[in-house]
């Protein structure tokens, strides 16, 4: 009994990696449903198609002349009914799972912390709310270097709206352990809720052709426990950049567009 | 003058000429031939051949990208020629490959002759729509010829990247006019190819007569009428962006760059569906045939392609969930209901097997083939429509995996397409042997290549990314994919030893080797100059099956 569970438990996921967000479970939940219609259909069709070639291939003592039939109405009516009643179903799930994934963090949370993320050719850069900026492009010669990635400071277990904003073309922010793409669109106004769960560090990347060093527009996002994240926050001056982890005063006029965009998003 | 006149008496037995020698002048040969002709099968074996060369061309494009991906931070080819390789790869294979080779191709070739027509309604009009699509092709290409290279922002250049701040030179023009060459290749070939259909049928070759091959083309062509004028639209309005001053995707002067989104996909969906559909066809024709059985659910075959292509013109936002500026129940609906009827067309193919007598030969292992690759491709489509699953998977290698496994399938279809009108085409037998080791070859180096790509994606490796840190446990799955391109390479070269050396030594192969059932197997192999001396009588959809095997008709009720 306790074998089989355990047995179940790894398979049970079908390959869908973990999130660490409390928004993930539904992809969980989606997942497993299409795996328990999508195995079973799968293999039923795969062993027709094998049944079928093995047992009516062409061989001696055969007649070479099968059954001349076309039409079997109660099967086709069978074949159309049974499939449509498996897309609503699946459709059911999903529409509830959307909505539900969609909501926005409750009004009462009033203090979400809010942060914009701008995406350019190639690289990150975010604004928090008090006009401090994290920024940073990559090493395009070796990939393999994470140190001049920009990061993403979030707190843990804290909602957080994320305002995706082009600076260019089109990008998109995906962190695979978010388990979720959003594009960052000219003229396309994106916002995302996240409340990640768990403590530590991920790797994002931009996850839309953005030109040639596409490749290189990653970043990470560090996730600390609430209070580590506060202290981290109090020692950022007001406007400060952080460009690929080395702090510096914000060059003549930047901190008005940041701060423009950061308010924007913030408030 | 007389209002009535006797009804003409036919000329009789002996003073009967042919219709080729009715018909004057010199008759050009090879390359004259090739340039010049106006007669369908010519046109048709252009475009195949064309095709089968784009196919080639864009697969070793394809070699040189899982060359770069085989270790991470690789320095094979630089970032500039990767993103020119995956655009006009894909560019290639979809535009001029996998939709021409299909609908241009087999279309041009099999149409007039299952309908029992002489050629197409409209025959220079054909040969104009080869040669646009030959420039379309040839254009293409010459990007690399530039000194910016070739177009660097993916086959469905999202704008703004496609405008002229972002990708200056002429590579991008080359795509655009390219591809929009290809397109008036496409629109020209569905308005002949219509027309055809309706109005150049045989006495007896009602439209529930016809082949399911032809009507898959009939439905095909209206796709075509429907989305490629959207596509041409768009390229339009690119162009003068590019070249006129026009600001339709620069948000600076009040454009929208998500315009071209919604404009390319209401194009690119029933893309989709216009290379799917003819290979659909194809296979269902194959089957039928090395099952000796007619095609099972024949109506109902028919109603699943309507349903589909009506289908497939309100499902194109599923690929922009994640713009986060689209209705997502509805599409995602629509989007989950195509695989209804496309399930239909799985167990119709089923149900032409069963019970049957089948011929294990390289035209049906190529079709079971395409059952295999297309039916996980279609699950992972139903996955990929929920737009929960989507946000989490949307343009990583899950997506990859997922549309080569689409398309892939269609290329085995293709090929079993191509295999077994081989003889009809070139009068000669290929060779069995070669025939399967490519089907060997092309199955397991295809899986190889595509099947880890799905781990790829959960593990999170976007598409389109010139190299990967090595830290992201990329790496095993990468090189078996690698590994697998080349195997899949090889299965192609196998191929085309096979189809060039058969051509020269092949056995000769008579007019109906199958022992098929419709009208193309009436006349010789290769079909003369306007194609039919006589027609059998056409009393169901299988006349040449009816004509040999009057005591085997389709049973009637069930």
């Amino acid at each position: 009994m306790h074998l089989a569970s355990s047995l179940l438990g790894s398979v049970s996921n079908f390959g869908s990696p973990q999130g660490v967000t409390k928004q993930d479970g539904w992809n969980h939940l989606l997942w497993n449903i299409s795996f328990w219609f999508a195995l079973p259909i799968t293999l039923l069709v795969v062993c027709l198609i094998g049944y079928a070639l093995f047992r009516y291939r062409e061989r001696p003592g055969k007649e070479r002349v099968p059954a001349q039939f076309q039409y079997h109405i109660p099967i086709e009516a069978a074949y159309t009914i049974i499939p449509l009643v498996v897309v609503a179903v699946i459709f059911g799930f999903m529409f509830n799972a959307e909505n539900q994934q969609s909501k926005s963090p409750a009004p009462a949370a009033g203090n979400v912390l809010k942060i914009t993320v701008d995406g350019f050719q190639w690289g990150w850069r975010f604004v928090y709310p008090n006009g401090h900026a994290e920024v940073g492009t990559a090493d395009y010669t070796n990939i393999n270097t994470n140190s001049d990635l920009p990061v993403l400071y979030l707190p843990a277990n804290e909602p957080v709206q994320l305002h995706l904003v082009s600076l260019d073309v089109v990008h998109t922010f995906y962190v695979k352990d978010f388990l979720y793409n959003r594009d960052l669109i000219p003229g396309v106004d994106n916002n995302v809720n996240f409340t990640v769960k768990t403590p530590g560090i991920y790797q994002g990347q931009c996850n839309n052709i953005c030109g040639e060093y596409h490749a290189y527009m990653r970043f990470l996002v560090q996730v600390m426990p609430a209070d580590q994240y506060n202290q981290w926050y109090a020692n950022q001056p007001a406007c400060s950049v952080t460009t690929a982890g080395i702090s510096g005063p914000p060059a003549p006029g930047t901190c008005d567009s940041q701060l423009s965009k950061g308010f924007q998003a913030g408030l | 003058m007389t209002l009535l006149e006797d009804r003409p008496q036919p000329p009789s037995e002996e003073h009967n000429p042919l219709l080729m020698d009715i018909v004057p002048g010199p008759r050009p040969a090879g390359l004259v031939k090739y340039i010049t002709s106006t007669d369908h099968k010519q046109i048709g074996l252009n475009y195949l051949v064309t095709g089968l060369l784009a196919f080639v061309v864009a697969g070793i494009m394809a070699l040189g990208m899982r060359t770069q991906l085989i270790v991470p931070n690789n320095h094979f080819i630089t970032a500039d020629v990767y993103n020119q390789l995956f655009t006009i790869h894909g560019t290639i294979m979809l535009f001029v490959f996998a939709g021409p080779f299909g609908f241009a191709g087999f279309g041009n070739y099999l149409v007039p002759l299952m309908i029992g027509a002489p050629d197409m309604a409209f025959p220079r009009f054909n040969n104009l729509s080869y040669w646009l699509y030959l420039g379309g092709f040839s254009l293409l290409m010459a990007g690399f010829l530039t000194n910016n290279g070739a177009a660097q922002f993916g086959w469905f250049g999202y704008a703004p990247l496609t405008e002229a701040i972002h990708s200056p030179g002429p590579g991008g023009d080359l795509w655009l006019v390219g591809i929009a060459l290809t397109g008036f290749s496409g629109i020209f070939s569905a308005v002949n190819i219509i027309t055809t259909i309706f109005t150049l049928r045989a006495p007896g070759m009602v439209m529930f007569r016809m082949p399911i091959f032809v009507w898959n083309i009939l439905v095909t062509m209206f796709l075509v009428l429907l989305a490629f004028p959207v596509l041409t639209s768009a390229f339009a309005l690119l162009w003068i962006d590019r070249h006129l001053g026009g600001n339709f995707f620069n948000t600076q002067k009040g454009g929208q760059p998500i315009l071209w989104q919604n404009l390319f996909w209401f194009f690119g969906h029933p893309e989709v569906y216009i290379i799917a559909l003819p290979y659909f066809g194809v296979v269902t024709e194959v089957l039928a045939s090395m099952c000796r059985k007619p095609v099972f659910g024949y109506k109902g075959m028919i109603a699943a392609t309507l349903s589909i292509g009506a289908l497939s013109m309100g499902v194109w936002a599923h690929h922009m969930y994640t713009t986060g500026a689209v209705l997502l129940p509805f599409f995602a609906a629509m989007s989950l209901l195509i695989a209804v009827p496309t399930g239909i067309k799985f167990f119709n193919w089923i149900g032409t097997m069963w019970r049957g007598t089948i011929v294990l030969n390289t035209p049906l292992l190529f079709s079971i083939g395409f059952l295999i690759q297309f039916l996980m491709g279609g699950v992972t489509g139903v996955i990929l429509a929920q737009p929960v699953l989507d946000f989490q998977l949307h343009n990583t290698y899950f997506v990859v995996a997922h549309f080569h496994y689409v398309i892939m399938g269609l290329v085995f279809g293709g090929l079993a397409g191509l295999y077994y009108w081989y003889p009809k085409m070139t009068g000669r037998m290929f060779d069995e042997r070669w025939g399967k080791a490519s089907f060997i070859l092309l199955l397991i180096g295809f899986n190889l290549t595509f099947f880890p790509q799905h781990d790829l994606g959960l593990r999170g490796m976007p598409r389109r990314i010139e190299t990967y840190n090595a830290g992201l446990g990329w790496n095993f799955l990468n090189e078996l994919s690698s590994i697998g391109s080349y195997i899949t390479g090889l299965g192609v070269v196998a191929t085309v030893i096979n189809l060039v050396k058969s051509y020269r030594s092949g056995p000769i192969a008579g007019d109906n080797p199958w022992d098929a059932q419709t009208l193309e197997w009436a006349c010789s192999s290769p079909p003369p100059d306007h194609n039919f001396e006589a027609l059998p009588p056409i009393r169901s959809e299988r006349p040449v099956w009816d004509a040999n095997h009057p005591d085997m008709l389709t049973k009637v009720g069930h």
